[in-house]
C-alpha cells in the first residue's frame, strides 16, 4: 500500500516504497510524473476491431471537404474528412480498416466537439 | 523616450513586451477581444481597451479600433508582437501618419520585405543564392503546374503573404499537385486575404536556420547570430536553439550567413529588429528564404545567449537611439534552447486542444525562463494560435542545455487540455536530437522510430484513481463540523 496524499486539488503525491511519484487527477485526464496514462475504462471505450467505429470532431470547427462516399472501402489511416479549426485544416483518419456506412456532415457546414462525422464498419 | 506604449497583441508575447515595459518604466496598454477578458495580458497591464469579438478580422486585426484605443489612452508609440499586424505595412504607415511611433521598421522596409516575392529579389540584388522558385505569387493552378514540371518535383507551395506555416503544401508529384494546390490557395485565401501561392523547388533535408538583426535608425546595422528552428511540425517552429549545432562543425558559416542578412537587411533600409530565415543544405550551402520585419517567436534563445534584451532594444531604436553595441561587440555565451508548449495532442496528428487549463504548474531554477500567457483556471480560447508557452533554459554546453530543459519540462504542467509537454520531454532524451542531427523532416522521422511509452505505474493510478474517485465520502468528512474537528485535533496536543 503506498502512501498518497492529496496536496493541491486534483494533484496527488505518492509515495510507493521511497519512490515519490506525482499524479495529476482532471476527469478521465490522469499523469503520472507528466506521462498520460490510459485509464481501464477509456481503454473500453476506445473500441475494438469490430463494428462500427465513429470519426468524430475532436473540437468545434467547420467541415471543409468530405473525401469518402458511403459505401467506400477505406483502409486504417485513410482521410476521410476535412474539418477547419483554430485556421488549421486537419484531415481526420479511420480508425481502422473498413467501409463507410453513414457521413454525417456535409461541406460548409459548422460542428460541435464531439460529434459524429463519418461512421465506418 | 516613450512614456506609453500599446501592445497590439495578445497572450504570451504582450505578457512578455509588457516586462520590458516595466523594466523602463513605460505604462502599458493591453488591447483585448471578447474571448480574452480573462487573458494573462489584461490582467499584467497597466491600462487595458476593449477593441471588438473574437474574430481577429474585428478585433486584433482591426486597424482603426487599435489606433483609437492609442489615442484614447495617449500611448506614444505601438508594439505590434508578431503575428497579427506585426507585418503590415498598412498599419505601420496608417501609425506614421497619426503620429503614433510603430516599434518596428518602416513602412517602407515590410512593405519590401514582407512580401516573399519582393524579399528575394532584394535579397538576390544584395548578392545572395535563393532556391530555385517562382518570382510571382499564382493564382491559375495550370501555369503553377507548368512551372512545377520544369523545375522538377518534389515542390513546395507557399502562401504569398504567408507565415507560420498556413497555406504551404509539400508535392511529390503531378498527381496530387491540383489538390495541393487548392487546399493551400484556400487556406492562404482563409489566413491572410489572399490566395496568391507560389511554387518553389524543395531542398531536400534542409536545416532550418535564421539570423537575428538589428539595425537603428542611423544606418547602423548587425547581426546577433543564428537560431536553428530546424524541428517543425506542419512547417511551425517547435523547437529553436542558438548556437545551430552546425556551427560547431563549420564555424565561419554564422559570420557568412550573418554578412548575407545584413547586406539583404541594408538593401531595404531596414531598422529595428528582423530576421531573415535561410535553408541549409547538407552541403552547408544556404539559401535565403524569407524576412520576418518583425520580432520573433523564438528571440528568447538569442537574448539568452547574447545578455541582450531584444524588446528593450526595439523600443529604444524606435525611440531613435543608436545602437549602444557594434558588430564586434556581440558575444555567444553558453547554449539556449527554446520549445513552444502549445495546446494540442501530439498524439493524433498534433490536433489543437482548446478548453479550460485546470491544472497549470511552471518551471523554475537555474538556467530557466518561462514567457507564458496563461493560468490555472483559464480557458484557452478557439479562436486564436493554440501556443500557451515558451520555455528556454539556458547551459554552458548544448547537452546541458537539453538536459535542462528536459527537467525544466518536467516540473511543467499543463492539465485539463492536452498539452506537448511530455512529448517535448521525450525529444530533449532524443539520441538524435543530442546529436543535433537536425532538418526540417526531423519529426516526421521521429514519428517513424518512435518507440511506444508503456505505462508500468498502473497499480499506483488505481489507488489514487480510489480514492480521487470518491468524492462522496471525503466531501462528508469535510463538512462536518470544522471547529468540532479541530478541537478535537486541538485535545490530542
Amino acid at each position: 500500500m503506498s502512501d498518497l496524499v492529496e496536496v493541491e486539488p486534483g494533484v496527488w503525491s505518492v509515495i510507493d516504497g521511497t519512490r515519490v511519484y506525482e499524479v495529476r487527477v482532471v476527469g478521465e485526464q490522469v499523469l503520472v510524473n507528466g506521462q498520460a496514462v490510459e485509464v481501464a475504462s477509456r481503454k473500453a471505450a476506445a473500441g475494438s476491431a469490430s463494428g462500427p467505429v465513429h470519426v468524430r470532431a475532436t473540437m468545434p470547427g467547420k467541415v471543409v471537404r468530405v473525401l469518402v462516399e458511403v459505401g467506400d472501402a477505406v483502409s486504417a489511416g485513410q482521410g476521410v474528412i476535412v474539418v477547419e479549426a483554430m485556421k488549421m485544416q486537419n484531415e481526420l483518419k479511420s480508425p481502422r480498416d473498413g467501409r463507410v456506412m453513414q457521413i454525417a456532415a456535409a461541406p460548409h457546414t459548422t460542428v460541435d466537439a464531439g460529434v459524429v462525422l463519418v461512421t465506418i464498419e | 523616450m516613450f512614456r506609453k506604449v500599446l501592445i497590439a497583441n495578445r497572450g504570451e508575447i504582450a505578457v512578455r513586451v509588457m516586462r520590458t515595459l516595466r523594466e523602463m518604466d513605460i505604462a502599458s496598454v493591453a488591447v483585448f477581444s471578447d474571448a480574452d477578458r480573462r487573458s494573462l495580458h489584461v490582467r499584467r497591464a497597466d491600462e487595458a481597451v476593449h477593441i471588438g469579438p473574437s474574430p481577429a478580422r474585428e478585433s486584433y486585426l482591426a486597424i482603426d479600433r487599435i489606433l483609437d484605443a492609442a489615442r484614447k489612452t495617449g500611448a506614444d508609440a505601438i508594439h505590434p508582437g508578431y503575428g497579427f499586424l506585426s507585418e503590415n505595412a498598412g498599419f505601420a504607415a496608417a501609425c506614421e501618419s497619426a503620429g503614433i511611433q510603430f516599434i518596428g521598421p518602416s513602412s517602407d522596409a515590410i512593405r519590401k520585405m514582407g512580401s516573399k516575392t519582393e524579399a528575394r529579389k532584394v535579397a538576390v540584388g544584395a548578392g545572395a543564392t535563393v532556391v530555385p522558385g517562382t518570382a510571382e505569387g499564382m493564382i491559375d493552378a495550370a501555369e503553377a503546374f507548368r512551372f512545377a514540371g520544369a523545375v522538377g518535383y518534389p515542390v513546395m507551395l507557399k502562401a504569398v503573404a504567408g507565415g507560420g506555416g498556413k497555406g504551404m503544401r509539400r508535392v511529390d508529384r503531378d498527381a496530387d499537385f491540383a489538390a495541393s494546390f487548392e487546399t493551400a490557395s484556400s487556406e492562404a485565401l482563409a489566413a491572410f486575404g489572399n490566395a496568391e501561392v507560389y511554387v518553389e523547388k524543395l531542398i531536400e533535408r534542409p536545416r532550418h536556420i535564421e539570423i537575428q538583426i538589428l539595425g537603428d535608425r542611423h544606418g547602423n546595422l548587425i547581426h546577433l547570430g543564428e537560431r536553428e528552428c530546424s524541428i517543425q511540425r506542419r512547417h511551425q517552429k517547435v523547437i529553436e536553439e542558438c548556437p545551430s549545432p552546425v556551427m560547431s562543425i563549420e564555424p565561419s558559416l554564422r559570420e557568412r550567413m550573418g554578412q548575407a542578412a545584413v547586406s539583404a537587411a541594408k538593401a531595404a533600409g531596414y531598422f529595428n529588429a528582423g530576421t531573415v530565415e535561410f535553408l541549409v543544405d547538407a552541403g552547408r550551402n544556404f539559401y535565403f528564404l524569407e524576412m520576418n520585419t518583425r520580432l520573433q517567436v523564438e528571440h528568447p534563445v538569442t537574448e539568452m545567449v547574447t545578455g541582450l534584451d531584444l524588446v528593450r532594444l526595439q523600443i529604444e531604436i524606435a525611440a531613435g537611439a543608436r545602437l549602444p553595441i557594434g558588430q564586434e561587440q556581440v558575444e555567444w555565451r553558453g547554449s539556449a534552447i527554446e520549445c513552444r508548449v502549445y495546446a494540442e495532442d501530439p498524439e493524433n496528428g498534433f490536433f489543437p486542444s482548446p478548453g479550460r487549463i485546470a491544472q497549470y504548474a511552471e518551471p523554475s531554477g537555474p538556467g530557466v525562463r518561462i514567457d507564458s500567457g496563461v493560468y490555472a483556471g483559464w480557458t484557452v480560447p478557439l479562436d486564436y494560435d493554440p501556443m500557451l508557452a515558451k520555455l528556454a533554459c539556458w547551459a554552458g554546453t548544448r547537452r546541458h542545455a537539453a538536459a535542462r530543459l528536459g527537467r525544466a519540462l518536467s516540473e511543467c504542467a499543463v492539465v485539463g487540455i492536452k498539452s506537448n509537454i511530455a512529448f517535448l520531454a521525450e525529444l530533449m532524451k532524443d539520441e538524435e536530437f543530442l546529436a543535433g542531427e537536425l532538418d526540417t523532416a526531423f519529426l516526421e522521422r521521429y514519428f517513424e522510430r518512435r518507440q511506444s511509452i508503456n505505462d508500468p505505474h498502473e497499480a499506483i493510478v488505481s489507488e489514487v484513481l480510489k480514492l480521487a474517485r470518491k468524492p462522496l465520502a471525503l466531501e462528508t468528512r469535510a463538512s462536518e463540523s470544522r471547529w468540532k474537528t479541530m478541537g478535537r485535533a486541538e485535545s490530542l496536543r
